[in-house]
């Protein structure tokens, strides 16, 4: 592609400049917007015209949700914590739980394997809602509404297909001459896979954790439904409640969803080439 | 665990057929059974999966399917449930809200993903140079897609505010308009607004799929071209995209099913107002099964919905398990 230099003016490449220009504009304002939002006073915000810097930055937005010794800070933590810990819990479990099949569906060929390979992902094609009520009910009469299990039970069953299906591309590339010679050295299949497979399928696990983390993190259906109790809330649905109380504090939802943010786009920054190979893995092969 | 050769061989030949699915399911050859037995050992690992998919996939679409034949009680006591044959879908298809709630959900899906698909393309294609800062720029541009819908639609709320969003200010400030747009409450203005709103969260998704897809594109055959004397455009037109067009039909369905789906943009944003202006299928039942109680009746929009769902499921397979078959274990 270095050819294009010859020419005097490549149009082309100008184009395309000036296009990544317009969506960097179009990607970064709303979120610089929101940050400038929470620095300022609610009487600041709602001001018009508004102000594009704020006067008088201020981070009592900020120091109001993570200071627990008011009842806003205490719930805000509360529903961070929450968060944290049903993403937690949901990546974990699921991860372990994934390995063991997407190995299986990557090696073997069982009767059968063909039709649960594609029952795992035509999941994904099921819209939220048509699993909303049954699972409501069911829920409740297991006595999980309004606890944390209901949520990781739902995000595991929900993440497993993409899990599987992602663990699975990157077991197809690890060669089955390596675990071969292994089991020719004298290890039984499983410690051919522990010790073999497992390490050379770190990038894989890695990628599948942060997709489940970030999409339990971000998943807001399913919790508002479960969740009646105002201590058991997640934070997308927390911040929900929060606006319908104070609808004119936006501010404080500004900085309520930029720390909601952070986690997930500090962990997407960290481990961006993972997660960029999970998304595109299986969809594109040569 | 033994893996024969011949079956090897036999399940790669059956995977080949025009719907693997079919092939999967029928006793294609004699001695099903014995083959099932010889592999026991190999459904231990898929087990945990399978049980708990079981639990929790198997058994709502069941009873979704169920509940759209029977009227159901407000209060929620599944007992006291009345059967009522196709009532429910005749409701669902006669009700004089499908038509523009239909409308609303192929205007939002349609514009999100060709957009969407639009820009992505063209990202992909200005960013598959090097150049400096190029790394950082995609991972900026992929943030949006990384954040919460609910934050981003909280953000783009406050964006478009009647009275103090920074667009209709904007727009005032450069001369467009004389006074703020009321961007949220206008029955023209409210879908398409929540419209940008989801390009603005997806369209990197599309960006980064068809860069992967960019890769595969060989260099040697475009220098080939231009050699020919191809110019750009031709270059891109008869190289670059037929290379892109698997991708492309995967990152089309995958948008397509995301958007159908979607529920959290304009459930925080509108609520599917003003006046069901932005009310899609998905707001609907949830409005019908939360805010009504009606559960049968959404049971059996869910349904149709499904139905529809399984039909784009169907070539979202085809397009993505093309070749996957041909690698054996």
């Amino acid at each position: 592609m270095s050819t294009a230099a010859r020419k005097p003016i490549d149009w082309w490449r100008w184009s395309g400049r000036v296009f990544l220009l317009f969506l960097l504009i179009f990607t970064v304002l709303p979120m610089l917007w929101m940050v400038l939002t929470s620095l300022k006073s609610q009487f600041a915000a709602m001001q018009y015209p508004p102000q594009w810097w704020p006067a008088e930055p201020t981070l009592e937005n900020y120091t109001k949700l993570l200071d627990p010794s008011n009842s806003v800070g205490q719930e805000f933590l509360r529903y961070f914590w929450n968060s944290l810990y049903v993403s937690v819990a949901t990546t974990v479990i699921g991860v372990v739980v994934a390995i063991p099949a997407a190995y299986a569906f990557s090696r073997f060929r069982f009767p059968g394997r063909t039709f649960l390979f594609f029952s795992v992902l035509l999941r994904n094609m099921f819209p939220a809602v048509v699993f909303l009520m049954p699972l409501f009910l069911l829920m409740r009469w297991m006595g999980l509404v309004s606890t944390h299990y209901s949520l990781i039970l739902t995000y595991l069953t929900f993440g497993l297909p993409l899990s599987i299906w992602l663990l699975k591309g990157f077991y197809d590339n690890i060669p089955i001459q390596l675990e071969q010679a292994a089991r020719i050295d004298g290890a039984t299949r499983f410690q051919a896979f522990v010790l073999i497979v497992l390490p050379l399928s770190t990038p894989g696990i890695i990628a599948t954790s942060i997709f489940s983390f970030i999409g339990a993190w971000n998943e807001f259906v399913y919790a508002t439904v479960f969740l009646n109790t105002k201590d058991s809330l997640t934070l997308p649905v927390g911040i929900q409640r929060y606006f319908a109380e104070f609808a004119t504090d936006w501010p404080g939802v500004m900085a309520a969803t930029f720390l909601m943010s952070v986690p997930v786009v500090v962990l997407f920054l960290v481990l961006q080439k993972y997660f960029v190979r999970a998304l595109t893995e299986g969809a594109v092969k040569s | 665990v033994h893996v024969p050769k011949k079956d090897v061989a036999v399940s790669i030949a059956t995977g080949h057929g025009t719907s693997a699915l079919a092939a999967a399911l029928a006793p294609k050859h004699f001695g099903l059974l014995q083959r099932v037995v010889n592999h026991r050992a190999d459904y231990l690992y898929v087990l945990p999966a399978l049980v708990v998919m079981m639990i929790v996939i198997a058994f709502p679409v069941y009873y979704t399917v169920e509940l759209s034949f029977f009227k159901t009680p407000a209060n929620l006591q599944m007992k006291d449930k009345i059967f009522v044959g196709l009532d429910n879908y005749v409701t669902v298809l006669t009700n004089e809200s499908i038509r523009a709630v239909t409308v609303n959900t192929l205007i939002w899906t349609i514009a999100s993903t060709f957009f969407a698909f639009l820009l992505g393309l063209g990202a992909a294609l200005a960013l598959h140079r090097e150049f400096m800062g190029r790394g950082v720029l995609r991972a900026v541009l992929l943030i949006p897609y990384v954040v919460s819908a609910v934050a981003a639609s909280y953000v783009w709320k406050w964006l478009y505010h009647s009275d103090f969003g920074a667009i209709g200010a904007l727009a005032v400030a450069l001369g467009l308009t004389d006074k703020p747009i009321n961007f949220l409450d206008n029955l023209h203005t409210v879908l398409p607004s929540l419209i940008v709103v989801n390009i603005w969260k997806e369209f990197s998704f599309a960006m980064i799929m068809l860069m992967a897809g960019l890769q595969t594109v060989p260099d040697q055959l475009l220098r080939a071209a231009q050699v020919d004397g191809a110019n750009a455009w031709q270059r891109f037109w008869h190289v670059t995209f037929p290379h892109l067009k698997n991708v492309s039909m995967v990152t089309l369905l995958l948008l397509m099913v995301a958007n159908f789906n979607s529920f959290i943009i304009p459930w925080i944003m509108t609520g599917g107002g003003p006046a069901g202006a932005s009310d899609i299928w998905i707001t609907q039942i949830y409005q019908l099964a939360f805010g009504r109680q009606r559960w049968g009746l959404a049971s059996a929009y869910s349904v149709v919905l499904f139905i529809v769902m399984m039909t784009l499921g169907y070539f979202y397979v085809k397009a993505l398990t093309r070749g996957d078959e041909s690698r054996a274990g």
